[in-house]
């Protein structure tokens, strides 16, 4: 996103010259540094942030292919090559980290990231902005909760004394012990996820919405398009590279799932379903101060990210007019 | 792992129940028939200098990191404001800057502060647990100093302690022999052991039972529970084998933390982990006796004695078990446990008394109960290499193990957070029946650190007097029956060792623990446990167990 900003109209003025290519390349940059330099002035404080704060740090993931004690620092420390990542590829426990780790990415980018679309979209055809405003009020509230209050209303609500145990016993149907069903683990991890992210999730597309011109409505009125169809060809359509370009940055991070909920969540009759990388990498790495293990590890996640963000980006590509660059 | 979890344990559990026989009073009273030389010390060191007060004649302050007590952050932003270290710092004009990392991220804070490599003078924390590598590892990657030396020269109290207590000095020092930090110590066994099981007494007469002693009588009388609607709605809960147990990260690993305490296993003679017998390692789970204790709680599981829910409870939905009555027996805590719960509890019939570790065959003494080391590793004081008074420091918290500094760090200042009657120190009304309406714990917090952990000896009539009820008393000597003899001292194994131990363990647990809970709750039938020794082995238990070994070797030969 902050790339896109960078490339904006001045960059692009100044990119497109028209000296002669008599010039040499140093006589074109030194009159574009002089044409432009208030641009240049401005866009130095967003360079020098990603330089210092992005790119810096990069060094130190060379810890993955050290042994990293705090008192040697990160060039002191001595190399020990791919040992890390050994380590990592020959856990007992791989399989099953990739396969959790993968599965709820998924399954969250099929359920999770329609939701706040879906949510925008009503929100949209809502005619009372009393009731409108009420009902986003509601969805945002859950963003705003800690995870241990949403974790620990999940756990007092699936309780097998707990208010979803007792309707469905009031229906007939026996209790059961949701939060210890390995096979209800994903369902209910992804299902909260939506629940608290839903409402937040829906004001950028919100906003998108509001960016749509309002006379393509006035002339689908005309040709007499019913609501549905003003939404599924005016609206949907509007907000469609809002949509794609955050579908591929979602998928772009299908290797990551915070650690802070897995943790809440999960007990050792679940960890068959919900142990993923990055709790193993939490428990492994981090507590037991192992960081070269944990850097290697999140070297290998970024890796695999990097490469369904490209490969996200390519289909968007071939099959939309949106893409990320 | 398991030792790790007893230190993090101990981290929650010290500021409740524990407690310590501080017998310096009683080393005082004897002559001291040892002189401090008489200790190896062959070294050409000059005689320890005599403390003097106040340590430093020109003002002097010294940077204390240390983790925030959640009794004293009831009502205090920092230790400086508690009672003991004001009067401290009138009497030995040091001021101690305290720097408090935020409650629950002291690993996380800690780890950052070394890696940072600016260090406070001095740093209280886990030392024998909680730096990677060991407290030798520490002093080799010159974050922290060694101490002897220090301590020969210029800590009398300290020293001599030392020199009468050999078992304590064996848990302190390194395999190397390295003192590396002034340490919180409990000697009296009542300040060792604080978890048991509890019963709902007034469920006993009720139905006319007596307290269980062998698993017979425990199984009978949960089922006494269960089939004769002890509760009176039908809704009774027999048994939970819940205990709130790690902060953070690792709770989820031990849904039944109770049998860590060795609560019901132990009636087999083995742990849920480690434990030695006659200096050899073993692990529970490798046991065939480990069969026998899981198909137990598996059978008890499928008759509807234990909380089907136990593996995803958590603190508040577990006290409300015990407090709306449903739950007929659990493990413990003596103070926050047995004494929170009737506090809690209004019903003048509610009543919980504590029971016997379980044995086998009525007769037997129990071979496992909770105990724990004299030096549990928290609250113990390091010096950093940055200090640049280290003999001011080394005086200074050598005077927390002087009878003066003993008495104010476990009681505080004469006449205002206790009175001497007839030579016992009582806790005034201020810290007993707080006026604001503070808890005792916390009341105590603001003056005192007796109630929790740092750099003295703990004295058991903080205990005596903290457990105001007859019923804590008498649980806590009931605790104390089982033989303990085979638990694991405080080993520290070397850095290559608990680098691989903790890689080994991890993968163990995940394991271990799910096979155990899915078994229990039937949700795998009996047979995982059969392939469940061989699985471990192929993870590398083996090894584990003989880093353990080494480790206990080491600590054996200490001197």
């Amino acid at each position: 996103m902050a790339t896109s900003q960078v490339h904006g109209l001045p960059l692009t003025r100044a990119t497109a010259p028209r000296t002669s290519s008599r010039l040499t390349l140093r006589h074109r940059l030194a009159k574009d540094l002089r044409r432009n330099r208030y641009v240049y002035v401005m866009l130095s404080p967003v360079v020098a942030y990603y330089l210092i704060f992005h790119y810096g740090p990069m060094y130190g993931a060379i810890i993955a292919f050290k042994d990293f004690s705090p008192a040697q620092g990160i060039l002191g420390s001595p190399w020990v090559g791919i040992q890390n990542f050994q380590d990592f590829f020959s856990s007992v426990y791989l399989v099953r980290l990739l396969r959790n780790t993968l599965a709820i990415n998924v399954l969250d980018i099929i359920f999770g990231f329609p939701a706040p679309v879906i949510l925008a979209l009503l929100l949209n055809e809502l005619t009372s902005p009393r009731f409108k405003r009420v009902v986003q009020t509601i969805t945002y509230l859950p963003h705003f909760m800690s995870l241990v209050v949403v974790v620990g209303i999940l756990i007092d609500f699936l309780a097998r004394d707990g208010l979803v145990n007792n309707l469905l016993v009031a229906a007939g149907v026996p209790a059961t012990a949701f939060m210890q069903e390995a096979g209800w683990y994903w369902t209910l991890y992804v299902g909260s996820g939506i629940w608290q992210a839903v409402g937040w999730g829906s004001i950028i597309f919100l906003a998108s919405i509001a960016a749509v011109d309002p006379t393509l409505y006035e002339a689908a009125v005309m040709d007499g398009a019913s609501r549905f169809r003003q939404m599924w060809h005016i609206t949907l359509p509007g907000i469609m590279p809002m949509v794609v370009t955050l579908l591929i940055l979602r998928i772009g991070m299908m290797m990551s799932i915070g650690y802070e909920k897995t943790l809440l969540m999960y007990n050792p009759s679940t960890f068959e379903t919900a142990d993923v990388i990055s709790s193993y990498v939490y428990r492994k790495g981090v507590l037991g101060m192992d960081y070269s293990f944990t850097a290697a590890v999140g070297l290998f996640n970024s890796v695999i990210n990097f490469a369904f963000l490209i490969a996200a980006n390519r289909l968007a590509r071939r099959f939309s007019q949106t893409s990320l660059w | 792992m398991p030792d790790n979890v007893t230190r993090r344990a101990f981290l929650r559990l010290l500021g409740f129940g524990s407690v310590a026989l501080a017998l310096s009073a009683c080393q005082q009273a004897a002559p001291p028939a040892a002189p401090p030389g008489a200790t190896p010390a062959t070294k050409t060191i000059a005689a320890t200098e005599p403390l003097t007060l106040p340590i430093v004649s020109q003002p002097l302050t010294l940077t204390y990191w240390a983790p925030m007590s959640t009794n004293v952050a009831a009502s205090m932003k920092s230790f400086g404001e508690m009672g003991c270290y004001v009067e401290l710092e009138k009497r030995t004009a040091i001021h101690l800057d305290f720097q408090h990392p935020p409650l629950q991220q002291e690993q996380d804070q800690f780890n950052l502060m070394v890696a940072s490599g600016k260090y406070p003078d001095v740093v209280e924390f886990d030392w024998l647990h909680s730096y990677a590598g060991g407290p030798s590892k520490a002093i080799k990657d010159g974050v922290i100093v060694r101490l002897n030396d220090a301590i020969d020269s210029y800590a009398p109290n300290f020293k001599k302690l030392l020199a009468d207590h050999p078992e304590w000095r064996k848990q302190i020092v390194t395999d190397e022999g390295d003192l590396y930090a002034f340490p919180f110590l409990r000697s009296d066994p009542i300040l060792l052991t604080f978890v048991g099981p509890v019963i709902r007494g007034d469920w006993l007469s009720k139905l006319g039972l007596k307290t269980p002693t062998t698993l017979d009588d425990w199984h009978s009388m949960l089922k006494a529970f269960k089939d004769q609607n002890a509760n009176g709605q039908g809704t009774t809960l027999p048994f939970s084998p819940w205990l709130s147990s790690i902060p953070g990260g690792w709770n989820a690993w031990y849904a039944a933390g109770a049998f860590l305490r060795h609560a019901f296993v132990g009636a087999w003679g083995i742990a849920m982990g480690f434990y030695q017998v006659n200096n050899t390692v073993m692990y529970g789970a490798l046991q065939p006796e480990f069969k026998d204790f899981t198909q137990t709680m598996r059978t008890w599981f499928a008759e509807g004695l234990i909380d089907p829910d136990f593996p995803s409870t958590d603190q508040s939905s577990f006290d409300a078990k015990v407090t709306s009555g449903r739950l007929g027996s659990l493990v413990a805590l003596g103070g926050n446990g047995i004494g929170k719960y009737l506090g809690l509890v209004k019903d003048p019939a509610f009543k919980l008394v504590g029971a016997p570790y379980p044995v086998l065959r009525a007769g037997d003494k129990s071979l496992l109960g909770q105990r724990d080391d004299n030096y549990p590793g928290n609250g113990s004081v390091a010096i950093t290499s940055a200090n640049k008074h280290l003999a001011e420091t080394v005086k200074e918290l050598d005077y927390g193990y002087s009878d003066a500094g003993h008495m104010l760090f476990n009681f505080g200042v004469e006449g205002t957070s206790y009175n001497l009657e007839a030579g016992y120190p009582r806790y005034t009304p201020e810290l007993m029946r707080n006026p604001q309406g503070l808890p005792p714990a916390q009341a105590m917090s603001r003056y005192i650190r007796g109630n929790f952990n740092g750099p003295f000896v703990q004295d058991p009539r903080y205990l005596e007097q903290y457990f105001e009820l007859q019923v804590q008393k008498d649980a806590l000597k009931t605790w104390l029956e089982p033989v303990d003899d085979r638990q694991m001292p405080p080993v520290t194994p070397t850095q290559e060792e608990s680098k691989k131990f903790a890689s080994i363990m991890n993968d163990v647990l995940a394991k271990y623990q799910e096979t155990f809970t899915k078994v229990v709750t039937s949700a795998e039938p009996l047979d995982a446990l059969t392939g469940l020794p061989a699985q471990l082995r192929q993870i590398g238990i083996d090894d584990a167990i003989k880093i353990q070994q080494s480790a206990l070797d080491r600590y054996n030969k200490r001197g």
